[in-house]
């Protein structure tokens, strides 16, 4: 503390010290959020289409969801992950899960999302055929946060939907 | 590695030094300031929930803190010490620091930290 220098040092290193601090309370400020809340889903068109080169059912479908609140951003959430995931069963396998969707939102970006006839980003294939009249394949939409500091947790939404794909394969081109 | 040796005659006269009072004020008043203003941040940030507005705070916390007690201001230097009077001989050997007596100027400089 004699020297100009060494003061600099000290109080820099005390900053530094706070800063991790208040790093650390920020954390344990939202330790305790579950980052829930309500979503809702909902299809549009639903079609079921073969394609022989890769002998496999793929379909695209619209989809109309919307609510999701600005209630999942706090002081140490950085950005969020969201994706829709499908999940259904099918003979061969009992749990099929496939991503169709997914958005990044950042700090200060909309985050009340409200999407309607909206195509899926990602095509929907089975390992088989196992789409084909379907009848029991649930949307679901989660998210993963990406804090300041922190956990990283991985979140499912509240609210799913549920739907059928048709039991005949659409011919009418590949859109 | 002693850059000092190598600034010309002026910024060498520069003072720096503070005493031990004014030390411990100086410690004590940075860590009031910057506590202070993290306490501030902490609730701002909170309050407007953006993390960022902590950090601004602090940094100028650290801003303020630095421009108070970084330099040697007179608040600082106001109980020297009492040092006393050298003794004829060694006032020799102390005098003559440059070049005759390496050692014992050494010896010196380390007690005066």
């Amino acid at each position: 503390m004699n020297t100009f220098l060494s003061r600099l040092n000290t109080i820099f290193a005390f900053t530094l010290s706070v800063m991790a601090g208040l790093t650390f309370l920020c954390f344990l400020s939202t330790v305790f959020n579950d980052h829930k809340t309500l979503v809702s889903i909902n299809t549009g068109k639903i079609i079921v289409k073969s394609v022989p080169d890769y002998s496999t059912s793929r379909e695209k479908n619209d989809l109309g969801f919307v609510v999701f609140d600005v209630h999942i951003f706090n002081w140490n959430v950085k950005q969020l992950f969201l994706y829709l995931t499908a999940e259904y069963t099918t003979q061969n396998h009992k749990l099929n899960q496939v991503v169709m969707w997914d958005k990044i939102i950042r700090r200060g970006e909309n985050a009340i999302l409200d999407y309607r006839s909206m195509n899926t980003k990602y095509y929907f294939w089975d390992y088989g055929n196992g789409l084909k009249g379907n009848r029991n394949v649930t949307l679901t939409l989660s998210w993963n946060v990406i804090p300041n500091a922190g956990t990283l947790p991985k979140v499912m939404g509240e609210g799913s939907h549920r739907f059928a794909f048709p039991d005949e394969y659409s011919h009418h081109g590949l859109q | 590695m002693n850059i000092s040796k190598y600034l010309p005659e002026f910024i060498k006269k520069i003072p720096t030094h503070m005493d031990f009072d004014g030390q411990k004020k100086a410690e004590r008043y940075f860590q009031f300031i910057i506590i202070l203003f993290a306490v501030v941040g902490f609730i701002w940030g909170y309050m407007c929930q953006q993390f960022s507005q902590t950090m601004y705070i602090l940094i100028a916390g650290f801003t303020v803190s630095c421009l108070l007690t970084l330099p040697p201001w007179p608040m600082y230097r106001r109980k020297p010490l009492n040092w006393q009077k050298a003794r004829a001989e060694v006032e020799d050997v102390g005098s003559s620091v440059s070049t005759s007596s390496p050692p014992p100027s050494s010896q010196k400089s380390k007690k005066k930290k």
